[in-house]
């Protein structure tokens, strides 16, 4: 073939091409599909039919936190055909489209343009890299996320909707209820080891404003989320005469730092924010640190073994549905789509089942999650948390590896008092 | 010492004659040898203005996901151009890759940003800071002269390694300049003669699809690598080239041939670490403004696992070959974000899943990992490797 | 007083453990000049088989069947794939494993599942010393007796053996130890497999309480990573040098994480290697390049 012949080929293909591509985008025919004929009486835009209502679930169901990206998505699912079996909501059925991003930022953004021309919202967002690789997309879109994370610091933006408190408040609470035990006292040295990132920082903030309330000194020790050894960070502590030790770390550290005070003889309480326990600790070494009674946490849902009717009722057909390990994730992520779906319920109600529509329905929502959350949730207030209870919790050897320290949930004048970030 | 085996340390044998970019044979993947005279030359423009028409068109008909994709494989493809050239043709190791991208990024980050939150920014334009960020980490690049001067080899390698772990913990250390890595710092995309590349309610329609922002950084990143692809060329064929060449393949004979060992390596350093900066500048486009240090140094986009990303680009696609670090990146940016997008579909499939479950991420995972291993073991020279057999059978057929 | 001798046993005991990872390390690098990124995967292999089996065939039993299939994975690893690409450059057998790195960390993660993190420590888990007010701790005594007997017996065998001169003749001139007549597949293999097998044991002491912390198994892969510098501050081509510069790596870390902190060690441990490497540009014991024109 001679290239004179090739090259005339080419520039005719490259030709006939254009012209034959020009014809046919279908980019252009979805571009016009504005708003939605509005069927019941009901506006929709994006993600809504006159059958389901599609909400996403981008998470992390194989990298670091697959643990809790599993459970929560379990809970979501359970929580859909829960919905699903009554008539689901506003006369649609509630389908969840999962999608695993395996803790990668870069995979969680193309993975986020491909699903939201198809979901109302997101019912879980996991992972603090990527919902800071998310936040203004999402706000761009005015697409409501709940985030698997809690920091107060993301409540700068009505999209993001926080179901259960901060990790500051939880500390306030945390450090409030040693206080009124008397395991520590003011003017005490306490020692705080926080993972550098959003969610230690937000805890830390908590920390150092009771602290200042109560002329405590904060010894900081950050480290960072891949750590697993803290040793060091115990040895320093030591030094530094701390009388109680706060964590707000990854389970994998909290086992390290309660194994090493153990072995390195300091005696003193721990108190660790919520993500800092998962029961798979108690198969591993740290056990006896983990239950000797030194170590407390909080939650913002019942633990899997609570003998509440909700709870019991929840985890039967937890354990006859899936095999892995139960945690706190698949409670929490039922209360997410007990979220999502007083929303709609508001949002129906109103007619306006769009993306802005969520997002006005969102500030008129309370919701009542039937004794899962500590008290009712309410979102009202935008920048505040949307309850500043917790359930105060200590390892035992139950399912789900918590049991309630007191039946009732916890709420400190400090926490109530405690003014967040972007609260108005 | 086998003829297709590509040199990459001094010591490493006799200079090989098969060079993939070396000054005859183009290196281009698309165009393939070109017989003398005017018809080749003719094949060769028209096969350009075929791609140069695919680019232009591909934002109007390709969804937004796989725009994404597509504009992160260009960054990692102009990332990847300069690390072959600092490999390939001055024959030194560099697993410094992704700390001169975040060099990049902040440097862009601090010259066009407003100021605001308590970030320092000199609120430049953004155009001008674009080039100062990438003159900024050229400097930086030709700073680290002392020591890849002394150093070769793997020793280089491991070493360049420590400034992957500096500029973790300097980025931590300095949240005015580098953003908190809990949310980072938001910068402007580029404006050009009044066109914004970040525009998200777009007045612009091509055939009836709005030109937003996804489209934009397509045609942005693909002329920048189009222009980052033509400088490298210009580089490696012209007098440069040649020296760099002269000092991979025996340090003592360019000397005595007259060239300045310690000036090409640290020319090949300065430039091989501009395109890093420039590839740094794209990745914060393409986070929409985001600039976040990253909360590990062995994850996330400035890590240590990224600067060997790099450096695996630039061996699949054949160490020296500018059209086979493209194809690199296509493979290793790409392909781990292309899979999931394909395999998870509208998401329901996913549902039931287990701990233990081959999740789309796990198989995309598993099929990256061999497909590296199958590259080097049946074409060890890379694609540009299996381009120069391709050539040759077509030629001789 | 006390703190100091803390740190220091703290340190000396990770660095054992280093040392053991980077002369496994370079073993496989003087013998094929490839840089095995999937040394972490050999330990990361041999510790889950280990886990596997313990229930069934009791602690000692499966931990010599963990470290035997890291070595015998190894082993395959060179014979089956990186033999085969024989027209490749060394550079790129060091991505080709990579390649094998990411399919063994992928597969074991997806394996592990939502369980608890393996912990491979049982017979020494419990132990504790008091040494001058400090605490030192079951898995770094052995780890560190372990290595000295290791290491030690590995140098016995590497000077006075036939497989040491094969192999030390090779790593001098590949060429001409093939015209004397030794064969060079068995020479690499073999090394591999030490290789292999050194990283099986190191892990036994990684997927402990006082190193790994609470992630067990999960943090060998990250951690094995420190036997890079460790290895390249000592001379790739020395295993003395292997043993001296875990040990230093060690020591800088603990120290720096005691007395600057903990994000500062990761880059302190980087910094001294840099400093290393500019005084003397093939490390401490490395063999120094040659130049011919």
């Amino acid at each position: 073939m001679g290239s004179s012949k090739i090259a005339r080929t080419l520039a005719v293909s490259t030709v006939v091409l254009s012209v034959a591509l020009a014809g046919c985008s279908t980019k252009a025919s979805t571009s016009n599909s504005g708003g939605a004929p509005a069927a019941g009486g009901v506006k929709t835009d994006v993600g809504v039919t006159d059958k389901d209502i599609t909400l996403g679930n981008l998470t992390d169901l194989s990298g670091v936190f697959k643990t809790l990206g599993l459970g929560i998505t379990q809970g979501t699912q359970m929580w859909a055909e829960d919905v699903n079996a009554k008539g689901g909501i506003c006369g649609r059925q509630i389908k969840i489209t999962s999608q695993d991003h395996g803790y990668s930022a870069e995979k969680a953004v193309p993975l986020y343009a491909q699903s939201k021309g198809s979901v109302l919202g997101y019912v879980q967002l996991l992972g603090s890299p990527i919902l800071a690789a998310l936040k203004k997309p999402l706000t761009d879109d005015k697409v409501a996320v709940v985030p698997s994370s809690w920091a107060s610091t993301n409540l700068d933006v009505p999209e993001v909707v926080m179901v259960g408190t901060t990790y500051d408040v939880e500390m306030v609470d945390g450090l409030s209820y040693l206080l009124s035990k008397g395991k520590i006292k003011e003017g005490d040295t306490l020692g705080h080891i926080y993972v550098d990132s959003e969610y230690g920082k937000n805890g830390l903030k908590g920390s150092m404003s009771f602290a200042d309330a109560h002329k405590m000194k904060i010894v900081q020790s950050a480290i960072t989320s891949t750590d697993s050894d803290l040793t060091s960070a115990i040895t320093q502590l030591k030094g530094a005469g701390v009388k109680a030790i706060l964590l707000t770390t990854t389970p994998a550290q909290t086992a390290s730092a309660v194994g090493q005070a153990a072995a390195q003889g300091l005696d003193v309480p721990v108190f660790g924010n919520n993500p800092t326990f998962t029961p798979q600790l108690l198969q591993t070494p740290a056990k006896a640190a983990l239950t000797s009674g030194n170590f407390i946490t909080v939650a913002g849902i019942q633990p899997f073994s609570s003998d509440a009717p909700v709870v019991k009722d929840i985890a039967t057909r937890y354990k006859a549905k899936y095999k892995d390990t139960p945690t706190f994730g698949p409670l929490v992520g039922y209360t997410f789509g007990q979220t999502w779906g007083a929303i709609l319920k508001t949002a129906c109600d109103a007619g306006d089942l769009t993306r802005q529509g969520i997002l006005d329905a969102r500030a008129k929502t309370t919701v009542d999650t039937g004794g899962l959350a500590p008290s009712v949730l309410d979102f009202t207030n935008l920048g505040a948390p949307s309850t500043r209870a917790v359930w105060l919790l200590k390892p035992a050897e139950v399912e789900g590896g918590l049991s309630l320290v007191q039946p009732e949930p916890y709420t400190s004048d400090e926490a109530k008092a405690y003014k967040t970030p972007f609260q108005k | 010492m086998s003829e297709t085996t590509t040199p990459l340390t001094p010591e490493a044998g006799a200079p090989s004659a098969e060079l993939p970019a070396a000054p005859q044979p183009p290196g281009s993947g698309a165009t393939a040898a070109a017989p003398r005279g005017g018809r080749g030359a003719l094949v060769r423009w028209a096969l350009w203005l075929l791609l140069a028409v695919v680019m232009f068109l591909a934002p109007v008909y390709l969804p937004g996901q796989y725009l994404t994709v597509g504009t992160w494989v260009m960054t990692g493809a102009v990332g990847a151009m300069g690390l072959t050239m600092l490999v390939g043709q001055a024959g030194q190791l560099s697993l410094a890759h992704s700390f001169f991208l975040l060099v990049g990024g902040v440097s862009y980050a601090v010259l066009s940003g407003d100021g605001s939150d308590g970030f320092i920014g000199l609120h430049l334009p953004t155009f001008v800071a674009l080039v100062l960020a990438v003159a900024i980490t050229a400097l930086v690049g030709a700073a680290f002269a002392p020591v890849s001067g002394r150093l070769s080899g793997i020793y280089l390698g491991v070493a360049s390694l420590s400034l992957v772990f500096l500029g973790w913990y300097l980025a931590r250390s300095l949240p005015s300049l580098a953003g908190t890595t809990s949310s980072g710092r938001y910068v402007e995309d580029l404006h050009l003669f009044g066109f914004y590349f970040g525009e998200k309610s777009p007045s612009l329609y091509v055939l009836d699809v709005p030109i937003g922002q996804n489209e934009r950084l397509w045609w942005l990143f693909a002329t920048l690598t189009a222009i980052a692809y033509a400088v490298a060329r210009g580089a490696v064929r012209g007098r440069i080239g040649r020296a760099w060449r002269a000092v991979r393949d025996n340090e003592a004979a360019a000397t005595v041939m007259g060239v300045s060992v310690v000036r090409q390596k640290a020319i090949a350093f300065a430039v091989s670490s501009s395109y890093a900066g420039l590839a740094g500048v794209m990745v914060v486009w393409w986070y929409d403004g985001l600039l976040k240090p990253d909360e590990a140094v062995d994850s996330g986009t400035y890590s240590t696992s990224v600067a060997i990303a790099y450096l695996a680009m630039v061996v699949i696609g054949g160490v020296g070959s500018l059209g086979g670090a493209i194809l690199g990146s296509a493979i290793v940016f790409g392909m781990p974000l292309i899979l999931p997008l394909l395999t998870q579909g509208d998401g329901s499939g996913i549902n039931a899943v287990s701990g233990t479950d081959f999740s789309p991420v796990v198989i995309t995972n598993l099929i990256y990992g061999a497909l590296i291993v199958l590259i080097i073991v049946f074409e060890p020279g890379g694609f540009a490797g299996l381009g120069r057999k391709l050539t040759a059978r077509l030629r001789r057929g | 007083m006390s703190i100091l001798v803390q740190v220091l046993l703290n340190g000396t005991g990770r660095g054992a453990i280093y040392a053991l990872l980077a002369l496994g390390f370079v073993i496989i690098y003087k013998a094929t000049e490839v840089v095995n990124f999937a040394h972490g995967s050999l330990a990361l292999f041999g510790g889950y088989l280990t886990y596997a089996l313990k229930s069934q065939v009791g602690w000692y039993l499966a931990a010599l069947l963990g470290v035997l299939s890291a070595a015998l994975l190894a082993f395959l690893l060179e014979r089956l794939i990186l033999s085969r690409a024989k027209l490749a450059s060394q550079d790129s057998l060091a991505i080709l494993t990579i390649g094998v790195d990411i399919i063994i960390l992928t597969e074991i993660s997806r394996r592990l599942g939502t369980e608890a993190a393996p912990f491979l420590g049982d017979p020494y888990q419990g132990i504790r010393l008091s040494i001058l007010g400090a605490t030192v701790e079951g898995p770094q005594i052995v780890a560190l007796i372990s290595a000295i007997v290791l290491i030690g017996a590995f140098f016995v065998v590497f000077r006075y053996s036939s497989w040491g001169l094969a192999m030390r003749a090779q790593s001098e001139n590949k060429e001409a130890a093939a015209l004397m007549g030794i064969r060079s597949s068995r020479v690499t293999s073999s090394a591999w497999a030490v290789g292999g097998a050194l990283a099986g044991i190191a892990v036994l002491f990684i997927a402990t309480l006082p190193i790994a912390g609470g992630a067990g198994l999960t943090a060998a892969h990250t951690i094995a990573f420190a036997a890079f510098p460790a290895a390249i501050l000592g001379g790739l081509t020395s295993p003395g040098g292997a043993v001296v510069g875990g040990l230093t790596v060690g020591l800088v870390e603990a120290f720096s994480q005691q007395y600057i902190n903990q994000d500062f060690a990761k880059v302190a441990v980087y910094l001294v290697m840099l400093i290393v490497l500019v005084a003397r540009p093939s490390g401490l014991f490395g063999r120094v390049e040659q130049q011919r024109v």
